[in-house]
């Protein structure tokens, strides 16, 4: 979302008077991420090398001991990579996930892996104290260097530590990080990368640590998800407890500790520009998306992962799901998930959704992904291989629990079913064909299904686009994937940084696939909506709504926003804008036109900051 | 066998903004996956293991610092080339 310009001029009246009862009580750290967040503490605790216990082993106890650590090492490799799993690559954080990767490297790093099980062999430390003096050993080599940014690396080496040692201690190394409650200000000695790409953007209003300067993972994470930060507080972790109330300055490094209510005004108060406007788009988002000619209405939903993002998006005025992803079922663990877990995870989303309408998008990975049993050897181009509704297709029976699952739990909702990456009509036929047996299957089993369930084509594969005529014959809507579309169909690799320049959702190609897959759509009378980032930023808007799109599914977070635009122009303006870019013949050009027109139009706004 | 193939040496200049940092590092490990030969970075008179983070970055290579490559291997031209580049690069800096 947007977020204006914090100013970094600090007043001297701006600074709180100090008195004796702790209130007020002001430190001073490193402003890393800007904004102000006021709200409840909640201290994270972390391990502290003095609690590790000290044995000395008995020979024949080495063996045994090897074996614990080898084990505690593998069991942190599996969670850092469940967690990666879990990030969508579409996440703000972007490509800054690769410190976790480097945390896996770091993990079976030879000083680190064979550094500890020769110090439990040769010295007969038990693991704890073989791993926490090894770890102190490559901590101190660092303390030597000059340079600051490697300096801060020491940290990485404790974050992967300190989660080996918490396996061996039996200690569940999973702070409560991921379900706080809103208003949250996170205060930790340090967070971890793993941490704080967990953390929920809408629940955490900031976050202050004793460690870490600006180079730290962790700021640049704090930066990328747009949260006020403040570190290098030195001890603030042991200074505060759960339940005070903090207000952060992230642009000054400022942190006040319970402050007295005047000083909360005027925090409040610098916060206001932001509030005031987000606030006026909230009331946006309770509102239709009906043109201000009063002529068109555009249906707006949510992409959806976990079900806890449905109360957000409700929050936030989508009138539905466009998009509910259920790879999250499949990920992170070693066996498939089970028609009934399946079926209870849609009907839950069915239910607190109703009446609007849930859009299921079946498996969409790579088989590499997930459950090991599945058996399926890594390709050198995945992004072509076997993945999708490719995957599903040659894996029926997994395709086929899938779709019994969500047939039963249509009943309780309104369900629409979307396939995602078809390249061919085949692939359509097969999957009908498919429902059509699982129907039958749970009628012969007497239970309810929905037979009714409508079927959708998620449009990314420039094929399918080509072919658009054909599938809007086979089925009852589409849904254009903006993002793999794109990469497709210029064959860009958006996260390759050679060239990633190359990637513009306003290409004119792009708009002229999507204008084709409308058509296709509008001649058979069948329901067009957008999935893709695309369809959530503001700039594009126009053009979609010129070219006839019926529903556009985005981040819960910019519905508001999108609607305020949707109710502040006219069709006329849209088809009018529409007309004219679809005449430029560069992407830049169109992206220079509509981000001046936006930004003439509505100059009070930020919709092209936003983006 | 591997020792009968002749050593391949190569001084290198770190192109790279922040230095020999993590994300370089971590490319560097993932990257030498990819080859069979023994391939050692050594500066000031340190020598660290090419798949080894933990060495990478205890290098502690600035910005501009020259990095002498050693690899004995049969694939060692073609390691010593990749690891040129990622060193070298001038493009790829944490933000």
């Amino acid at each position: 979302m947007k977020n204006p310009k914090k100013t970094n001029k600090k007043k001297a009246s701006d600074h709180p008077k100090l008195n004796n009862n702790g209130i007020n009580r002001m430190m001073k750290g490193i402003g890393v991420s800007g904004g102000v967040g006021i709200g409840q503490v909640v201290v994270i605790e972390r391990l502290t090398n003095d609690i590790c216990p000290k044995r000395v082993l008995k020979p024949e106890e080495i063996p045994g001991e090897i074996q614990r650590f080898e084990s505690a090492v593998k069991d942190a490799a599996e969670r850092l990579k469940q967690i990666k799993s879990h990030i969508d690559p579409k996440h703000p954080l972007g490509d800054h996930i690769y410190i976790l990767d480097t945390h896996l490297l770091l993990l079976e790093d030879r000083m680190f892996f064979e550094g500890t099980k020769k110090a439990i062999a040769s010295e007969r430390q038990n693991a704890e104290w073989a791993l926490s003096e090894i770890m102190l050993k490559i901590t101190s080599a660092f303390d030597s260097i000059g340079d600051e940014y490697l300096k801060e690396r020491a940290r990485d080496i404790h974050f992967v530590g300190e989660r080996v040692l918490k396996n061996l201690m039996g200690i569940s190394s999973e702070s409560k990080i991921h379900q706080l409650p809103p208003n949250s200000i996170i205060i930790a000695h340090d967070l971890s990368p793993a941490d704080t790409a967990q953390i929920k953007r809408e629940c955490v209003f900031g976050f202050a640590t004793d460690m870490g300067g600006r180079t730290s993972h962790t700021a640049i994470m704090a930066r990328s998800l747009k949260i006020p930060a403040v570190t290098g507080l030195e001890n603030i972790s042991h200074t505060i407890q759960t339940g005070d109330t903090i207000i952060i300055d992230g642009s000054t490094g400022v942190v006040i500790l319970n402050p007295d209510p005047e000083t909360i005004l005027r925090y409040r108060q610098r916060h206001e520009v932001y509030r005031k406007y987000h606030e006026s788009l909230m009331a946006f988002g309770r509102l239709p998306a009906v043109t201000r000619d009063g002529g068109t209405s555009v249906r707006i939903t949510a992409n959806v992962e976990l079900v806890d993002e449905i109360a957000i998006a409700v929050e936030h005025g989508s009138e539905g799901i466009g998009l509910f992803r259920t790879e999250y079922l499949f990920l992170g663990r070693n066996d498939l998930p089970s028609e009934e877990e399946q079926f209870e995870a849609y009907r839950y989303v069915l239910v607190n959704s109703a009446p609007n309408p849930v859009t299921i998008r079946t498996l969409d990975v790579g088989g590499d992904k997930i459950a090991t049993s599945l058996n399926i050897s890594p390709e050198s181009n995945p992004a072509l291989g076997l993945r999708a509704i490719r995957l599903c297709l040659t894996r029926r029976d997994l395709f086929k629990t899938q779709l019994r699952a969500i047939l039963r739990a249509a009943v309780h909702g309104n369900c629409n079913l979307l396939i995602p990456m078809i390249s061919c009509i085949t692939e359509i036929h097969t999957t009908k064909e498919m429902i059509r047996e699982a129907k039958e299957e749970l009628d012969a089993e007497g239970k309810p299904c929905d037979h009714r369930l409508k079927l959708g084509v998620l449009v990314e594969v420039p094929s399918a686009v080509a072919i658009a005529d054909m599938l809007a014959r086979e089925v009852d809507f589409f849904s254009i994937g903006t993002n793999d579309l794109i990469q497709y169909a210029l064959a860009i690799d958006r996260v390759n940084e050679h060239v990633n320049y190359l990637y513009d959702t306003l290409h004119p190609a792009v708009l002229r696939l999507i204008r084709q897959v409308i058509n296709a759509g509008q001649a058979r009378g069948i329901h067009v909506a957008m999935c893709g980032e695309m369809a959530g930023d503001p700039v594009n808007i126009p053009i979609l709504l010129g070219l006839g799109i019926d529903e556009l599914s985005m981040n819960a977070l910019a519905i508001p926003m999108v609607k305020k635009l949707i109710r502040s122009i006219s069709m006329e303006e849209c088809r009018d804008l529409t007309w004219q870019a679809f005449e430029m013949q560069e992407a830049s050009e169109i992206h220079g036109f509509l981000d001046s027109w936006i930004r003439e139009r509505f100059p009070k706004d930020h919709f092209v900051d936003a983006s | 066998m591997i020792a009968e193939e002749e050593m391949v040496e190569k001084t290198l200049t770190v192109g790279n903004k922040l230095g020999l940092h993590a994300r370089v590092a971590t490319m560097m490990v993932q990257t030498m996956r990819n080859y069979s030969c023994q391939v050692t970075l050594v500066k000031d008179g340190v020598e660290v293991d090419a798949r080894s983070v933990l060495g990478l970055l205890l290098l502690a290579a600035s910005p501009g610092s020259e990095i002498l490559v050693r690899a004995q291997g049969l694939d060692s031209m073609e390691a010593i080339n990749e690891i040129s580049r990622i060193i070298q690069d001038e493009e790829s800096e944490e933000n």
